[in-house]
């Protein structure tokens, strides 16, 4: 039996909301995706089918969208999903190396999830961090940037502990220190 | 008039007309490659391909002038990158510049195609689009000798069932949305979407959710490419095997124009054929599914009843001698002929004349209405090609058949599988002497007492009048066995049709159906009964009825070929307000 999903009524309420937003209901797609994940944890399919339900569009439309972006899970997904950039700087700065260290220290592939449900690695396009690569998000939400082994081992050990690490934030440079050069 | 200058060519257009560059220049009858443009529906401009130089004259603000160069002639601002001439509309004195006349846009049309192929698995020898496949056509004339990406190719799923009756392969698909925005725009089933990104993107349903549009098929005629292809014909014929003839769809009420592709004289398939009057570019996937009945259960050499209920074939004249015999050992009070709205005009005209000769005057027909079956858009609940072309010529509407066949007792049917569709019922031919000229076997040719074969539409020439009572006509695509295609000027010819004799092993007698028309069969009938009456062709027989008929007045084949179909309804409301 497929599990079946429903919003609650707080949920419903936020897609009101967002609905508003937008003068068509079309661009709600996302937005609304974004609050099934979070009520669920995944946008399976029959998820994607109640957004589409939920919003009076085509089932295909929003199985198109949620197909496109890596950060909507279409199946279950661990508890910290790794999402280690492979675009091109990352990728020039080591991003694979770092994608296949993950994936030994796990004994997972990318796109996989380990058996205690704890990660999931997923090999993903870049995530506009270029400048610190090579980087990686954890659960569409950290980053953490310039990564070495080192580093990731830290990370995996702190997230064991359900500590997730410090957003590095690294800033612009300003405009004075530039102009000083 | 705007003016508009392509390739140092002028040309004038209307003002208003919204037509993008790209159909502007196909209408010209010149071409500019392109993939994902579809005349009839929106123009994403994805795939690139249809990039030209473009620019528009330079005016001087205060006087409104075109600002010259030193040579006199306007100066052009050139727009800074090459447009995707699809969806890029008409200005006044725009110029426009495609590969014929620059070798910036043969270039750049060339290396897009470069980049569409990184992926295409080129697999042309075992695809059935091949030899009608825009992308192969355009590589050829437009595309790179060779590709400078010597990487893997990305794979994709390949013969992934979509729906009942149309199979993907991902991998050979360009991503043109030309299939989503059918179903967006035109079926509106919204069906099917691209899923995933970049190099791995291709179209599919919804998960657990199938492609079964009644119109699904469509997809696979516009694919530009061989990604989307027919379950049913998949591997069955290549292109260049068949020919092909304009003819009309017989499953509904509407007049689609079809095509039907014929090899060895059985017909392939079947595809719709552009009528901006009737169907545009579509058909509904049952129209298609009809060359079935063309090709099988047909009913070959005349069979009549001799012992009990067992039927026999006989030959043509012991056939036509016992009809006359019949006819002559009653009277014609006691005959009811039954047209037929799955018949043609010709056809049931030639019965109803003859009969009525020989001093019948009941004519009947029962419509075949499925109420709540159409849907506003091309399936009708008119179950039958020519309900209106029987009425018009003067056949009675009958609601209740089996009681007008009670008073009979010769019973005369034309072409209607009227026990099959429920109409009438066995037990009321019981005791009556019944004749039925059929096209294929079914229930209602199994229990008549002389079955005589006719012709279907994939046989001969003729005309019926669809609900809109526009009249169109079909052209014989399969011989019979008294057909001749090379010697009959209405038949094409496939290039198996022009290198083949009846002695090579891709020649198949059995295919020919020993049938002929309808008409045909009434001269017979009539000579051996001594009436003044003989039909000639087809073409004859509707300047006949043109000339007896108001209904039909001045509808010739010469106009049905030219105009594509006349509206009857128009012609006599024009002469009415006249
Ligand atoms: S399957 Fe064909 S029509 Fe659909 S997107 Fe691909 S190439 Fe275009
Ligand atoms: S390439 Fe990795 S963040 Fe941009
Ligand atoms: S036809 Fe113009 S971009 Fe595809």
């Amino acid at each position: 039996m497929e599990e079946t999903y429903e919003f609650t009524k707080e949920d419903l309420e936020e897609i009101e909301g967002i609905k508003a937003k937008f003068p068509e209901v079309m661009p709600a797609t996302l937005p609304t995706l974004w609050v099934a994940q979070r009520r669920f944890g995944h946008v399976e399919p029959p998820v994607q089918r109640l957004v589409a339900e939920t919003l009076g569009l085509p089932e295909s439309h929003v199985h198109g969208v949620a197909t496109f972006y890596t950060q909507y899970y279409k199946e279950r997904k661990g508890k910290y999903v790794l999402d280690v950039c492979t675009t091109t700087s990352c990728q020039l700065c080591g991003g694979y190396k770092m994608l296949h260290y993950l994936e030994d220290k796990l004994g997972i592939k990318a796109g996989e999830t380990t058996e205690d449900g704890m990660f999931s690695i997923q090999s993903v396009e870049c995530l506009g961090a270029c400048g610190y690569a090579p980087m990686m998000q954890i659960t569409n939400d950290v980053y953490v940037n310039n990564l070495t082994e080192e580093k990731l081992d830290k990370v995996i050990d702190s997230l064991k502990e359900g500590e997730m690490p410090e957003f590095e934030s690294v800033g612009m440079p300003l405009l004075e220190n530039i102009n000083d050069k | 008039m705007p003016e508009i200058f392509i390739d140092g060519q002028r040309y004038e257009f209307e003002e208003g007309d919204d037509r993008g560059v790209l159909q502007f220049i196909l209408d010209q009858g010149k071409e500019v490659p392109f993939f994902c443009y579809h005349p009839a529906m929106s123009a994403p401009a994805n795939c690139r391909q249809c990039f030209v130089k473009a620019g528009t004259p330079v005016k001087d603000r205060e006087t409104g002038e075109f600002e010259l160069d030193e040579n006199g002639e306007r100066k052009i601002r050139w727009f800074p990158k090459m447009q995707t001439s699809c969806s890029l509309g008409m200005q006044d004195g725009m110029v426009v510049k495609t590969q014929e006349s620059d070798e910036d846009v043969a270039r750049a049309q060339k290396d897009t195609m470069e980049l569409i192929l990184i992926n295409h698995p080129l697999d042309c020898p075992i695809c059935d689009q091949a030899g009608e496949c825009p992308l192969q056509i355009q590589t050829y004339k437009y595309g790179p000798e060779g590709s400078r990406f010597e990487v893997k190719k990305q794979h994709k799923p390949k013969r992934v069932e979509l729906g009942p009756r149309v199979t993907l392969d991902a991998e050979r698909c360009i991503n043109c949305t030309r299939c989503v925005r059918f179903t967006d725009e035109i079926s509106e089933s919204h069906q099917l979407t691209i899923v995933q990104r970049g190099d791995k993107n291709y179209p599919i349903a919804a998960p657990g959710r199938e492609f079964n549009d009644p119109y699904s098929l469509n997809t696979v005629d516009i694919c530009p490419v061989g990604a989307l292809t027919s379950t049913d014909f998949r591997f069955k014929a290549r292109v260049w095997e068949m020919n092909q003839t304009p003819s009309i769809d017989i499953t509904g009420g509407k007049g689609t124009n079809v095509d039907l592709w014929t090899r060895d004289n059985l017909i392939m398939r079947i595809t719709p054929r552009f009528n901006g009057e009737v169907n545009d570019h579509w058909m509904p996937d049952a129209g298609r599914e009809a060359y079935k009945r063309f090709n099988e259960n047909r009913i070959s050499r005349p069979a009549i009843k001799l012992d009990g209920d067992n039927q026999s074939k006989t030959s043509w004249n012991n056939a036509i001698e016992t009809f006359a015999e019949t006819l002559e050992s009653h009277k014609p009070e006691d005959v009811l002929v039954i047209g037929s709205p799955h018949a043609s005009v010709e056809e049931n005209f030639a019965l109803m004349k003859v009969f009525n000769l020989w001093g019948v005057n009941n004519f009947k027909f029962a419509p075949h209405i499925e109420e709540g079956a159409g849907d506003g858009f091309l399936i009708t609940d008119d179950q039958a090609p020519n309900t209106s072309g029987v009425k018009l010529l003067g056949y009675e509407e009958s609601n209740d058949l089996s009681s007008e066949v009670s008073d009979a007792e010769i019973v005369i049917m034309l072409s209607d599988e009227l026990i099959d569709r429920g109409t009438l019922s066995k037990e009321d031919l019981k005791g009556k002497f019944s004749i039925l000229l059929s096209t294929n076997e079914c229930e209602t040719a199994a229990v008549v007492d002389l079955v005589i074969p006719v012709t279907c539409i994939a046989e001969h020439a003729a005309s019926y009048v669809n609900v809109e009572g526009r009249i169109q006509r079909s052209f014989p695509a399969k011989e019979t066995k008294y057909k001749d295609r090379s010697l009959d000027l209405e038949m094409n010819q496939g290039r198996l049709d022009r290198f083949g004799t009846n002695f090579d092993n891709w020649v198949t007698e059995e295919n020919k159906v020993d049938c002929v028309p309808a008409w045909e069969i009434m001269n017979q009938l009539a000579d051996r009964m001594g009436l003044e009456v003989k039909f000639g062709q087809s073409r004859e027989i509707m300047e006949e009825i043109a000339g007896s008929n108001p209904a039909f007045e001045n509808v010739s084949y010469e106009r049905m070929d030219n105009e594509m179909g006349i509206n009857l309804n128009t012609s006599n409301k024009q002469e009415a307000t006249a």
